[in-house]
Parts: structure tokens; C-alpha cells; sequence
């Protein structure tokens, strides 16, 4: 009886906290992370604040990892996985609008000159 | 659990079911900011330029719709839709780093065709510059052959000039002097004493002197009258003036240009022999044209 009850509580505890330990998306926000700092996210205002968020919601995920709150944990790792890719998006924005802002200038100049 | 216990946890859940069913419970606002962000993505360029990542963002947003829909107050429905707005807004900021590209493109064209105009002006300018040169260098070069071509007529009329003037002086006495090339003629020969008339035997040696000083283009003529010291000094003066005009004459009738030859009658003043000897006045009985600077 007491084993059949005892049996009862780890099911019980597998639905409801068990869930298994989000290793894929540990390693997929890390990655998204560092794709962000390799495009200059930390250049760019905007792409810098998602940064940030991205790092500190992982931060948490990963202690709650640690507590076994894996459900919770994937969750928030997934929110950090967007904000990463948002902050990659923003520095390439802001890296496009430069790159177009100085072929824009250039090519003004060029045709100053070729006027004269 | 005992009667009364069941009866208000029933209650409890109807109301929550009629809740829901009325729609009571509100969207959190994650997935009211990500339907507003996917609406500002969708009305951007990335509908046009980056319609894959619209897509993503799309497929997101549902997930947060159905989230909502079966558990609306979860806290996975919050995360969805936290996620839903973040790739709406990456969706957006894609499509404006696109259109960006598209400007940069646009500009390296326009960069392009504005540096091959400029080349092509400048070869323009070249090519002209190239026509004049040529112009230029052929005008010169006809210049040179212009000159070289004078040289030469200059070179073959001194030739001639001087080959006259040798050809005279196997003829008569020709001499150089301070005065230039000096052609002696006797007064007997060209004139009959006292008279300035030429003598028919005159013009065969006047001809030949007319041929030559024809050739001497560039010098002027002095017909100079001499006589000797018979008779007086106005009649000698006269005579040997009127001796000059004659010879003077003879020649430009005969092709010597009028401008370019005077007469001049010296008289007796100029002996060239004694006029006590019979020779000697022979000798100052002349005419003598001068070839100035010849």
C-alpha cells in the first residue's frame, strides 16, 4: 500500500515538474546570443537592450535548470532565444542603414564632381 | 470531500467557464503588443522584401493566438506571446535592413553609371585633345615640308644666279668690288662716239646681262655711264647719263624688273685707265652695271 502510494506521488511529479531539461534550447540561446555580439549588437542601442534581456532571461533559465524547473526554464530560454535574434536583426538594420547612408553620400559627391 | 464542499467547487468552476465564455479574461499584453507589431511589420517592406520572415513571425503569432485561446491565463500563453512580438519586430527590423540594401545597391548604380559618364567624358576630352594634336603635329610637319621646299628653290636660284653670273664672266669682264659684282661693257662696243643710241652689235652682249641680272631676283641694279675727260665735264656728264638710261631701259624692256634697276651718270670723275693714253680713255668709256650686294 505505502509502495503503491509512493509510486503514485513520482508519477504525479512527472507530470507536473518533470519535464526533461531543455538541453536544445540551452545550446540553441547560447548560440543565438553569441550570433548577436558577433554581428555588434553591443554597437547598436537598440540591439544592445536585447542583448542584455536575452542574457539575463538565460541567466534565470539556467537557475531554474538547476532547481528543476525545466518546463519554466525552456520557456524563458526561448524568450531569450527571440530577444537574441531581434538584437542580430536590429545590428544589421542599423549596418545596412549606415552602409546605404554612405553609398547614398558618395555617390552625391561623385555626381557633384562628374557637374563640374 | 463532503456535499457542500462539491457544490461550491462547482460553482467556482461554472463561473470561470462562464467567464470564459463571455470573453471576460483579456489578452496579456505581450500578445497585445505582438498583434500591433506583426500588423507594423506586415504594413512594411518586409511583406515584399522578406516575406519568409513575415512568415515566422506569422506562424508565432498564431501559436500565441491558440495559446491564448485554450489557456488564457497561463503563463506559457505570456512567453508565446513575448516571442510572437519579438519575431514581428525582427520580422519588421529585417525588412528595413533589406529596403537599406536595396538603397546601397541603388546608390553603387547610380555610382557606377555616374563614373562611366565621367570616363567617358574624359575620353571624349581626350579623343579631341588626341584630333587637335594630330592637327597640330600635321600642320607642323607641312610647315617643315614648306620650308624645306623653299630652302631648296632658294638654294637652286642662288645656284642659278651664280651659274649666270659665271657663265657672263667667261663673256666680259666681270669684277667684285666694294660696291657688289661689277659688269663692265666698252663704250665702243654698245655706242657710237658721242650718241647714246645702242649699236645693233650691243644687244647680243645686253641680252646676255639681261638674262643674267634676271636671275639675280633678290639684288637691285646701278647702271652706271662713264666717259674720258674729252670735251666738257656737262657734256660728259650728260652724255654718260643718257648712256646709262639707255642700257637701263634695254634691260627692262628685256625682262629686268624697272624697280629693281636706276641709272647714273658719273661722267669722267671715275677713270679706270689714263686718259693721257689712247687705251686708257678706251678704258673709261664704259658702262658698268652693278649687281649691289651681289
Amino acid at each position: 500500500m505505502i509502495r503503491l502510494r509512493f509510486l503514485c506521488v513520482a508519477t504525479l511529479l512527472a507530470a507536473c515538474g518533470g519535464a526533461p531539461k531543455p538541453e536544445a534550447r540551452m545550446a540553441s540561446s547560447e548560440g543565438a546570443i553569441r550570433g548577436a555580439q558577433e554581428a555588434g549588437a553591443a554597437n547598436v542601442p537598440q540591439a544592445t537592450l536585447h542583448l542584455r534581456l536575452a542574457q539575463e532571461q538565460r541567466d534565470q533559465a539556467l537557475g531554474m535548470v538547476k532547481n528543476g524547473d525545466n518546463h519554466r526554464a525552456d520557456m524563458l530560454l526561448a524568450r531569450a532565444e527571440a530577444d537574441a535574434e531581434l538584437a542580430v536583426a536590429l545590428a544589421r538594420e542599423a549596418a545596412a542603414k549606415a552602409d546605404a547612408a554612405k553609398a547614398t553620400e558618395s555617390v552625391e559627391e561623385l555626381q557633384r564632381k562628374a557637374g563640374h | 470531500m463532503s456535499r457542500k464542499h462539491l457544490i461550491a467547487s462547482l460553482s467556482v468552476a461554472a463561473m470561470a467557464m462562464g467567464l470564459a465564455a463571455c470573453g471576460a479574461s483579456a489578452p496579456p499584453k505581450e500578445l497585445v503588443d505582438a498583434r500591433a507589431a506583426y500588423a507594423r511589420a506586415e504594413g512594411g517592406p518586409a511583406a515584399k522584401l522578406v516575406p519568409a520572415e513575415l512568415h515566422v513571425a506569422r506562424e508565432s503569432l498564431d501559436v500565441a493566438e491558440h495559446a491564448f485561446h485554450d489557456s488564457p491565463d497561463s503563463s506559457d500563453t505570456v512567453d508565446v506571446s513575448y516571442v510572437a512580438l519579438r519575431k514581428a519586430q525582427r520580422a519588421d527590423a529585417l525588412g528595413r535592413a533589406a529596403e537599406a540594401d536595396g538603397q546601397r545597391a541603388q546608390a553603387d548604380k547610380e555610382a557606377t553609371r555616374t563614373q562611366r559618364a565621367m570616363l567617358e567624358n574624359a575620353e571624349g576630352r581626350l579623343k579631341k585633345t588626341d584630333a587637335e594634336l594630330q592637327r597640330e603635329r600635321d600642320n607642323l610637319a607641312k610647315q617643315k615640308e614648306m620650308t624645306e621646299a623653299e630652302r631648296k628653290a632658294r638654294l637652286e636660284a642662288e645656284q642659278k644666279a651664280k651659274d649666270a653670273m659665271d657663265a657672263l664672266a667667261k663673256q666680259m669682264a666681270v669684277a667684285k668690288d666694294a660696291r657688289g659684282t661689277v659688269i663692265t661693257l666698252s663704250g665702243g662696243v654698245l655706242f657710237v662716239t658721242g650718241e647714246a643710241t645702242l649699236l645693233p652689235g650691243a644687244q647680243a652682249q645686253l641680252n646676255q646681262v639681261a638674262d643674267a641680272l634676271k636671275t639675280q631676283a633678290e639684288h637691285h641694279f646701278v647702271v652706271e655711264g662713264h666717259t674720258d675727260n674729252q670735251g666738257t665735264d656737262k657734256i660728259n656728264d650728260d652724255l654718260s647719263q643718257r648712256r646709262a638710261n639707255s642700257v637701263r631701259d634695254y634691260l627692262v624692256v628685256h625682262g629686268v624688273a624697272a624697280g629693281a634697276i636706276t641709272a647714273t651718270g658719273y661722267g669722267s670723275k671715275r677713270p679706270v685707265g689714263d686718259n693721257r693714253s689712247a687705251e686708257g680713255r678706251a678704258m673709261n668709256r664704259r658702262v658698268e652695271i652693278v649687281v649691289q650686294g651681289g
